[in-house]
């Protein structure tokens, strides 16, 4: 997943992931995306599109 | 390894006030939270009710409890609008607060109580071991571990420290209110005392907010429900705030965005040595969205529940059921009731909502009988009367 440098570091993409793959430091986004299964989920609920595949 | 007997992840209001009653009830407290400053950057239009501060037996400061509300202005989507004063029970309505101000203060009076307070500590994953939690933790470079006989869950809308417990706390796109907001000055409203709310497709599935924290400064906000739209909550306020008059020549300060749990509480709010609070645990308003007073008296219910549980040295999910008890007690009814009216303004077009507020233009609520409302609506807009009827 690549991060877009505008991402506000909210976690509304942590919240939703199905899988709970996405942790959240005070400003970094890690993803497992080992454990990944693409549902895009993370993606669509940003609030400002700082999400891209 | 370092020891406690109670571990709070998330010093949020939620977790603090937890900490807090935790550590006034005689436990050992440890309180958590990875931002390097307790409640910046703040995520929230920071309306609170007064009557659930007083609940709380939080006296309102000046220097947080910065504009007083008295009422609330409902505009639809043709901008006919209807006034609400506070002679009739308002929602949330209360205060304005700076949340950057309460956070800290609300975490200071759970360190004043005898909690410790560790800033810029992440907890990164953790394990059942016996009768305990063990954390590990990440500060400044050093990786730890805290083991605690009750760890407390108020880790916000992220939620991870229930789901690594096990328990249903993830959250569906389809309940999670996408939130954006700036914070503005220059913002002509027609009452600096009075909550406006904007309804219809400016923010599908939610609404619009303008809450005054003075003359001219407002936070100006929206929430989506993104299941409903492909345009992000930023692109929606852009075009909100570019034309609604009360904003068009306002100048932006500050930009907030983050995600509303409005699904309502989840079930599962405790087990063995583990307690879910605030955020975390859904515990928000689901038709307006609040989260502070609602979450906050559940993290009291924790706290003060989590103390008495080291008391008497059970920490077993029976004995924490009492503080399911008192949540549920609290929020089920009117997290339904509230569910419920929110779906109904879901349903209801642009058309319709015109309709609904042409009808209750004139009415003096606190007057008026819930069948002299029906009659007005019927007049107006049978359908959506209609839809109001499958509902409830
Ligand atoms: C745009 C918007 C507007 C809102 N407006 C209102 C409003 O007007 N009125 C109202 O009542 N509510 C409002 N809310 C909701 C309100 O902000 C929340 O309900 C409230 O903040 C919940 O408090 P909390 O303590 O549960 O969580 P939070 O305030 O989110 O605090 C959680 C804390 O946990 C920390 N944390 C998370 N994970 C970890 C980890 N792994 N390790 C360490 N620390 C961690 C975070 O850094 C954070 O400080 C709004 C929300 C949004 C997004
Ligand atoms: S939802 Fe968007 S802005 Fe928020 S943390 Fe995730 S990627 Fe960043
Ligand atoms: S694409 Fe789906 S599974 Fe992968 S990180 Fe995003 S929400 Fe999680």
């Amino acid at each position: 997943m690549i991060v877009n440098e505008w991402c506000m570091y909210c976690g509304e993409c942590a919240g939703v992931c199905p899988r709970n793959l996405i942790l959240l430091k005070e400003t970094d986004l890690v993803f497992d995306d080992f454990r990944c299964n693409e549902c895009d989920i993370c993606i669509r609920v940003c609030p400002v599109s700082a999400l891209k595949k | 390894m370092i020891e406690t007997d109670i571990l709070v992840v998330g010093a949020g209001p939620v977790g603090s006030i937890a900490a807090k009653h935790a550590a006034l009830g005689g436990a050992d407290v440890i309180l958590i939270d990875k931002k390097s400053e307790i409640g910046s950057p703040k995520r929230c239009a920071e309306g609170a009710s007064k009557e659930g501060l007083k609940f709380l037996g939080i006296e309102p400061q000046p220097i947080w409890a910065i504009n007083e509300i008295k009422g609330i202005r409902l505009v639809a989507p043709d901008g006919t609008d209807v006034w609400l004063n506070d002679e009739i029970k308002l929602p949330e309505a209360g205060y304005i607060l700076e949340r950057k101000i309460f956070d800290k203060h609300i975490a200071m009076d759970a360190g004043r109580a005898g909690a410790e307070i560790k800033v810029k500590t992440l907890a990164k994953s953790l394990k059942k071991e016996e009768d305990s939690y063990i954390v590990s933790c990440e500060s400044m470079g050093e990786e730890f571990e805290i083991r605690a006989k009750i760890l407390i869950g108020a880790d916000g809308s992220e939620s991870h420290i229930g789901r690594w417990a096990g328990l249903k706390t993830g959250i569906k796109p389809k309940d999670m209110e996408s939130g954006a907001q700036f914070e503005m000055c220059n913002v002509k409203m027609e009452d600096y005392s009075v909550l406006e709310f904007y309804f219809g497709s400016v923010a599908p599935g939610g609404y619009v907010w303008i809450f005054p924290k003075g003359e001219d400064i407002a936070n100006v906000g929206l929430g989506v429900i993104q299941s409903k739209t492909d345009r992000s909550a930023y692109d929606y306020l852009v075009d909100f705030v570019r034309t609604c008059p009360a904003t068009k020549n306002a100048k932006i300060v500050e930009l907030n965005v983050g995600g509303v749990p409005v699904g309502g509480m989840i079930k599962d709010l405790s087990d063995d040595n583990i307690l879910i609070v605030g955020d975390a645990a859904s515990q928000v308003i689901p038709l307006t969205g609040g989260g502070i007073v609602s979450g906050m008296t559940c993290g009291m219910f924790a706290g003060e529940v989590a103390a008495k549980s080291i008391k008497s040295g059970d920490h077993s999910k029976k004995q924490l059921s009492e503080y399911n008890k008192r949540c549920k007690d609290l929020l089920d009814d009117k997290m339904k009731k509230h569910l419920k009216v929110r779906n109904y303004l879901e349903s209801l077009s642009d058309e319709e909502l015109n309709s609904v507020a042409t009808a209750f233009q004139d009415v003096k609520f606190e007057e008026i009988s819930t069948t002299e409302l029906i009659k007005k609506l019927v007049k107006v807009s049978p359908k959506a009367l209609l839809k109001l009827g499958k509902l409830f």
